[in-house]
């Protein structure tokens, strides 16, 4: 076997190694990479920038702790501007993991960043199972759908649930979504009742949202770590106090993410180039049996 | 019945929700002016401001009773003057009333969401500026919100249901009537026997894994109805089949379809209900399972068919160092590139709908696939109809395609 | 009866919601409401069932000493150890799910130091496959294959600050993503739409029924 064949069968073991070195070190020795803005993140940013003080936001913590490294900093973001902006948060979750830990987590760490009292700034309804049949019924009423907030407390005894019954209420809808949900929000909130969404995707998912930004059906989309950091590095130039926040040494941001990121991208960028340059090499030889044509 | 909360419900009455911010400001303003105004006259003296203009109230249309939409026009003498508006609520003009909503000036719209229990009700709209007064108040009512039984404002999704439905019972008419209907070959559905042949030949099981989604997703019915097939190619073989589950559902389901289908391939013998198992609800569990067992008792083909998320990539990765034959499904748009970059054959979007009607060669199934191509048919020319002319600047399709 | 009941039923829940999304009269919200708060409770109990399986078969997959029967044995203990903190939980022992005065309860703590890291583990299992399912499939077979890997590695190298930096590149990154991914998007989203629409119409009118367990006889 020639040289190039046997770089094209190379253990894929090589790789995996390839890419754990490369998560490693800009782990290990941050660079700090600036980031750029998009047009997705920057009409997500300018929404909620439009809603005046006192409006309501749904953030739904659709995601659970395996995409929680990409989620996480954008649910941290629009938390942060919400509050900054004086916007009062209802937080919920329709995906099982979404409820237990990561919107107790991340809505009780953000909110002890502002000066803000829970049940009259922000709830946290908590999870609901049941799927697209709970977000049909969410337009008729948010109270029966959950009588309880995260906590165990009467949701009918939150000031802020007072003026908040159905989505109806509802100014805009954040679905931070590890896969589909944030589709459910689209197809079943923005498309029936008209309820502006915007979404917080996984880069995976990234692509697909962009069909119903191009439609209008989405106000704007976060599209994993790199539009959180783009939301991060926004916030942080129109909101001195969120600049503080984000300049903590012990904080996880998605900015910091970014290194990683890079360099992992360029791995594979590496990988892609290599495997094309080998196999141009070795298309002189009869293929052997790749079932891939 | 004490004071409630404003619900305005769209943009124009928005800004009725920042009571507190308005509160404050008007405060601020009035005691500023109030002051101001020591100077020279007592508040009491200012003459009555007239009452807002033209207010209606109308029963808000298409939708399931108990709302009433309230409109009206700024009294001339204050427009574009700071200050809030007062909607109160009555039985009769004689009252009593109370407070339903406040919106600040500018605002000429609010919609009362609970006036529910076929009661009828008198509406009153005061204005209160912010330098002090009162304006009369203007009387709208009495009026009870009604159910309404048909919703005019989606007409069109109506229309287009209805043309679908049409299509395809004309074609499923035309197909029993014994039409020839011609339905291009699907070379993933090919593989199909191919698999299943060479897991029987090496003596080693079928892994048969129908997406992660419960009943209510249509790609999962898809899915269990193209293992029905499998399932019946498998007994017929002797080839042994595993159907791993994360939804308790569709384990539920998939059970009894293989359970018939052995019935069906004339093995009953053969079926054991650890073929169709169930593993756990959550999603990475279910995946690191799943694998494990591809690595341990390597499977000579995969099937993913159905709804997939983030394990798609997992699983097919997996079974691609184990060497099995894979054929994938999915109408999730985000997880065909993985599948098509990891498995032999996938089937793309409709083509997984498609499958079991081409699978049963069944003309009646088959007419409705014939149906469906007929109204994309459609579809794609008032596409291109909306496309030209909305670059024209007519953009009525798309208009008339808008659902609300 | 037996074969015609669950096509009954089928006929009758889909055609609920499709009536219920043109009529708002009450008497239809109500049925429509009602159906999908029986969804979420059936949805419960199907977990039951869920759990009796797995406790059936890995019981006896370790009393027959089947391949890989530890791992059983493991599955079953953390079934009985998380979902037993858990349902204690609700009767308020061990102080429920969260936390107690800030100090973890026995469930989250299992949640927070064993669940947690692995499902992070799962998830970030997908970069290396990613790297190495690239490495075999973005390969310039042909013309399309060679456009699809060029158009991967600029929306890859355009999606970084080293890509940002180079000119032109985040206007080409955003020109892809915006216009032939959001096209292709489209087409498979319409497409497949239509299928759904028209499988479900089968299921509805009871064409389609093998996924009852019903042969087309029957």
């Amino acid at each position: 076997m020639r040289l190039a064949d046997r770089l094209l069968a190379v253990d894929r073991r090589i790789i995996y190694l390839l890419v754990g070195i490369g998560t490693l070190i800009p782990l290990l020795f941050p660079i700090g990479l600036p980031v750029t803005i998009t047009p997705p993140v920057r009409s997500a940013f300018e929404k909620i920038e439009s809603l005046p003080p006192g409006s309501v936001v749904v953030v739904s913590f659709d995601y659970g702790p395996s995409t929680a490294p990409e989620n996480d900093p954008q649910a941290d973001a629009v938390l942060r501007h919400c509050f900054a902006r004086k916007i009062r948060v209802v937080g919920m979750a329709l995906y099982s993991l979404g409820g237990l830990s990561v919107a107790v987590e991340e809505m009780n760490k953000v909110a002890a960043e502002f000066p803000l009292e829970y049940g009259v700034d922000y709830v946290n309804l908590g999870y609901k199972d049941g799927a697209q049949a709970a977000l049909r019924r969410m337009n008729e009423n948010l109270h029966e759908l959950f009588p309880r907030d995260a906590f165990g407390r009467p949701v009918s005894e939150l000031p802020l649930m007072q003026d908040v019954r159905s989505l109806r209420e509802v100014d805009l809808v954040v679905s931070l979504a590890t896969g589909i949900i944030g589709e459910w929000w689209i197809n079943l909130v923005n498309a029936q009742f008209g309820t502006p969404v915007i979404v917080g995707s996984t880069a995976i998912g990234t692509p697909k949202y962009y069909a119903y930004l191009k439609a209008r059906q989405a106000e704007g989309l976060l599209g994993g770590l790199k539009g959180a950091s783009e939301y991060e590095r926004m916030l942080s130039d129109r909101y001195p106090v969120v600049a503080e926040i984000y300049r903590s040494p012990t904080l996880y941001t998605a900015t910091q993410g970014m290194d990683i990121q890079t360099i992992v991208h360029l791995v594979i960028i590496a990988l892609v180039v290599l495997g094309n340059v080998l196999y141009f090499v070795s298309r002189f030889r009869p293929a052997s049996g790749d079932r891939h044509a | 019945m004490g004071v409630r909360p404003a619900c305005p419900a769209h943009s124009h009455n928005r800004r009725g929700r920042f009571r507190p911010a308005a509160a404050v400001l008007g405060l601020l303003l009035s005691f500023v002016s109030t002051a101001a105004a020591q100077e020279v006259a007592t508040p009491s003296a200012n003459p009555p401001l007239p009452a807002p203009v033209g207010l209606t109230a109308v029963d808000q249309p298409w939708d399931a009773g108990g709302a009433i939409l309230l409109t009206w026009q700024p009294p001339a003498a204050i427009s574009g003057g700071d200050g809030a508006y007062r909607i109160e609520r009555g039985p009769s003009s004689e009252g009593p009333f109370s407070e339903i909503g406040s919106l600040p000036a500018g605002t000429a719209r609010f919609v009362d969401r609970e006036a529910f229990g076929g009661a009828a009700f008198v509406y009153r709209v005061t204005f209160e500026p912010a330098s002090g007064g009162v304006s009369t108040p203007a009387f709208a009512g009495p009026i009870a919100a009604r159910p309404n039984g048909f919703r005019t404002d989606r007409v069109n999704a109506l229309v287009l249901v209805l043309l679908l439905t049409g299509l395809v019972l004309f074609f499923i008419w035309r197909a029993r009537s014994g039409a020839r209907l011609f339905v291009r070959r699907i070379s993933g559905l090919n593989a199909i026997d191919e698999a299943i042949g060479r897991a029987t030949e090496m003596g080693r099981k079928i892994l048969y894994v129908p997406g992660i989604q419960s009943m209510d997703e249509i790609q999962t019915i898809a899915a269990l109805a193209i293992l029905g097939y499998v399932g019946k190619l498998s007994a017929t073989y002797g080839a042994e089949l595993d159907v791993p589950n994360r939804d308790p559902l569709t384990f539920a389901a998939a059970r009894e379809t293989v359970k018939h289908a052995y019935l069906e391939a004339g093995r009953p013998d053969l079926f054991r209900e650890e073929i169709v198992n169930y593993v756990t609800y959550d999603q990475f569990a279910f995946t690191a399972a799943v694998t494990g067992r591809m690595v341990r008792e390597r499977p000579a083909a995969n099937f993913f068919i159905g709804s997939f998320y983030a394990e798609s990539l997992i699983l097919s990765e997996m079974g691609q160092t184990t060497g099995a034959i894979q054929i994938a499904g999915t109408a999730e748009v985000m997880q065909l590139p993985f599948f098509v970059a990891t498995c032999d054959y996938t089937l793309i979007g409709e083509e997984l709908y498609a499958a079991s009607a081409y699978l049963s060669h069944e003309p009646v199934l088959l007419g409705s696939i014939k149906g469906q191509d007929m109204m994309k048919a459609v579809l794609l020319i008032v596409g291109v109809i909306g496309v030209v002319l909305a670059t024209m600047g007519f953009p009525i399709v798309s208009e008339l395609l808008t659902m609300h | 009866m037996r074969s015609q009941l669950p096509l009954i039923l089928t006929f009758v829940a889909g055609v609920i919601p499709v009536i219920a999304l043109f009529s708002p009269h009450p008497v239809m919200v109500r049925i429509a409401s009602r159906a999908d708060r029986w969804l979420v409770i059936m949805y419960a109990f199907a977990i039951l069932l869920g759990v009796v399986s797995v406790v059936q078969s890995n019981t006896k997959k370790i009393a027959r000493r089947d391949r890989g029967w530890p791992y059983a044995i493991v599955l079953l203990a953390g079934l009985t150890v998380m979902g037993g903190f858990g349902i204690l939980a609700n009767f308020g022992i061990f102080g429920g799910i969260t936390t107690v005065a800030g100090r973890p309860t026995p469930f989250q703590w299992c949640y927070s130091n064993v669940f947690l890291p692995l499902q992070a583990t799962m998830f970030s299992l997908l970069a290396f496959y990613m790297a190495s399912a690239s490495f075999r499939a973005f390969r310039a077979r042909n013309l399309a294959a060679g456009l699809l890997m060029i158009s991967a590695i600029i929306v890859m190298f355009g999606r970084i600050p080293v890509g940002e930096a180079v000119p032109f590149v985040p206007m080409i990154t955003e020109w892809i993503m915006d216009n032939p991914n959001a096209a292709a998007q489209r087409g498979i989203i319409i497409g497949a739409a239509l299928g759904a629409a028209s499988m479900s119409l089968r299921v509805i009118l009871g064409i389609e029924r093998s996924h009852l367990g019903l042969g087309k006889g029957e």
